[in-house]
């Protein structure tokens, strides 16, 4: 098939299936078929829109703008994300060149990663005292295991070739580090950080339920108003939020891959 | 380069480059846990043993054998990527501790770094081996041994985008680039197919004869070591491979690769090659 054909085609296809989704969707609330009162597309989309036109009023902390809360939440997940990258990266370094870390570190991590972060919120709390600093530090442990575990399977993993010629040319270890191991596990810290980032963005919402502010403390306060069209609002640009910060990651492993 | 020219004395010019003393390696297991409860009793794969070899300088030469029987290995403790467990190296009288610039080391697999373009594969190694070198330096040099190697347009393609034998290229100027006097070479042109292999081992020959290196190539090719060495080394097969020959190949420099196949001394070291070869293989694949 003609390639030019073929993507508007898809174009077509992807407009038509959301259409008719809307539609049922419609049809379903307003008959009542679920439960009562359940809100319409019509409905959920007016408010979608009157959300976006104004996105960032304060009118105090438990009426913000919709973009107010989404930049407050991602605030929180980048400087939580991004102290975990950088302990992530130079730790798993660490667990991939060396037995002795690898062995003494690693139960710690087989033992923390299956917990959900949630768990740590308490902690966070009993320890800081202070809302702002337990979301990031909850966004911390969350981001911390993937870039870490993908970052030590890399070196561990890493093509003996590369390492066998920076022997050979006499490199110390700071060289074969920073200009051989690093480049080379780029693409293994990129898939982790992608998973990080996702896992980052799915406990955001559920920790800021509890925290007070951000988008998941908007759903929280829409609950409380009773208010689901608000939350399918929410639902929406949480989801939109996240598509594009991991087609980001997606773009990012594109420029450092290597493969044939 | 004055070392080199110094080389002018007669008498000087065969004393060996190149000397291995009762070279011995075992590939020890690694201890489980619940080994360090069962005291001694480490055993291992003896890999190669008892190894005496002198290489003399600017010489080039093959070392041929089964496969599995330890030629890598040999070439690994040369080059000091790995340590013996017995016996010594010793290059220009002075026993090796481990890898140095004085050597060149070309793999199999060419082992360009994908994230690097060709020159700044080469800058790499300069800059590793050189680090006073200015910046501007670096690339000249990497211009220059590019150019050698035929290479220069490519100089900003990736890895990726070469072919095998382009890629062995840039591998053999990355390699001399950093002016060893002994390069070693682990079965450079084994990946590569019939024709770009003749072309490589022509570009070879005729840089070794212009930049005056000792050459340790490891091969399986018969052909290729008697096109290419001045003596060809031949091993038993593993474990605990020994060196079982020594041949000297008195055939003319330059060499053709056409005549030199109807050259009565070339057939007769091919047969025994071959004879030996045949022999050896025959006692690996019928242990196994």
């Amino acid at each position: 098939m003609n390639k030019a054909i073929s993507t508007r085609l898809t174009f077509a296809v992807a407009i038509l299936s959301l259409l008719i989704f809307i539609i049922l969707w419609q049809v379903i609330a307003q008959q009542g078929l679920l439960v009562k009162n359940f809100p319409g597309s019509f409905k959920t989309i007016g408010s979608l829109i009157w959300w976006v036109s104004d996105p960032f009023f304060d009118n105090g902390p438990n009426d913000l703008g919709i973009g107010t809360n989404l930049l407050i939440s991602l605030r929180r997940v980048l400087i939580g994300y991004s102290l975990a990258v950088l302990v992530a990266i130079p730790l798993g370094v660490l667990m991939g060149m060396s037995k002795l870390a690898q062995s003494s570190l690693n139960p710690y991590v087989q033992l923390l990663k299956p917990v959900s972060p949630l768990a740590w919120l308490p902690v966070g709390l009993f320890v800081f005292r202070n809302s702002e600093i337990t979301g990031i530090f909850v966004i911390f442990i969350t981001s911390i295991w993937p870039t870490l575990i993908n970052t030590a399977f890399g070196v561990a993993s890493i093509n003996p070739d590369y390492l066998r010629v920076s022997k050979s040319l006499g490199a110390s270890k700071s060289i074969t580090i920073r200009r051989v191991i690093l480049p080379a596990i780029m693409p293994n810290i990129l898939a982790g950080m992608r998973i990080s980032m996702g896992t980052a963005w799915l406990v955001i919402v559920a920790a800021e339920m509890l925290l007070g502010t951000g988008i998941g403390y908007f759903i929280w306060n829409e609950w409380n108003n009773l208010s689901l069209e608000n939350i399918f609002v929410a639902i929406i640009i949480i989801g939109f939020t996240g598509f594009i910060l991991d087609q980001f990651f997606g773009f990012l492993q594109d420029k450092f891959d290597y493969s044939i | 380069m004055n070392k080199k020219s110094s080389r002018t004395s007669t008498s000087n010019e065969n004393y060996s480059h190149l000397e291995l003393v009762n070279l011995g390696k075992i590939f020890f297991k690694e201890k489980k846990f619940i080994d360090f409860r069962s005291k001694g009793n480490r055993s291992g794969f003896e890999a190669i043993k008892d190894i005496d070899l002198k290489i003399e300088k600017n010489t080039f030469v093959s070392i041929i054998g089964p496969s599995g029987c330890g030629k890598s290995t040999l070439l690994n403790l040369i080059a000091g990527l790995q340590a013996p467990t017995s016996g010594k190296i010793i290059i220009d009288g002075q026993a090796i501790k481990g890898p140095g610039p004085d050597r060149g080391v070309i793999f199999q697999n060419y082992a360009l770094m994908p994230w690097l373009t060709t020159i700044q594969n080469i800058e790499f190694a300069l800059n590793t081996v050189f680090p006073a070198k200015t910046k501007a330096d670096v690339k000249e040099r990497a211009r220059k041994y590019l150019r050698m190697v035929g290479l220069e347009k490519a100089s900003n393609k990736f890895p990726k985008e070469l072919s095998g034998g382009m890629k062995q290229r840039v591998a053999i100027a990355r390699a001399l680039s950093i002016n060893p006097n002994m390069l070693l070479m682990d079965e450079p042109f084994g990946a590569l197919d019939a024709l770009t292999r003749s072309y490589l081992q022509d570009e070879l020959l005729s840089i070794w004869r212009k930049n005056k290196v000792t050459v340790v190539l490891i091969t399986h090719s018969i052909e290729e070591a008697l096109l290419l060495s001045d003596k060809i080394v031949l091993m038993s097969s593993g474990p605990s491979a020994i060196i079982s020959e020594e041949i000297s190949v008195d055939l003319e420099r330059p060499r053709d690769r056409e005549k030199i196949e109807q050259d009565p001394t070339y057939l007769k070291i091919k047969m025994r090659l071959e004879k030996h070869l045949l022999r050896e293989t025959r006692a690996v694949e019928e242990v196994t």
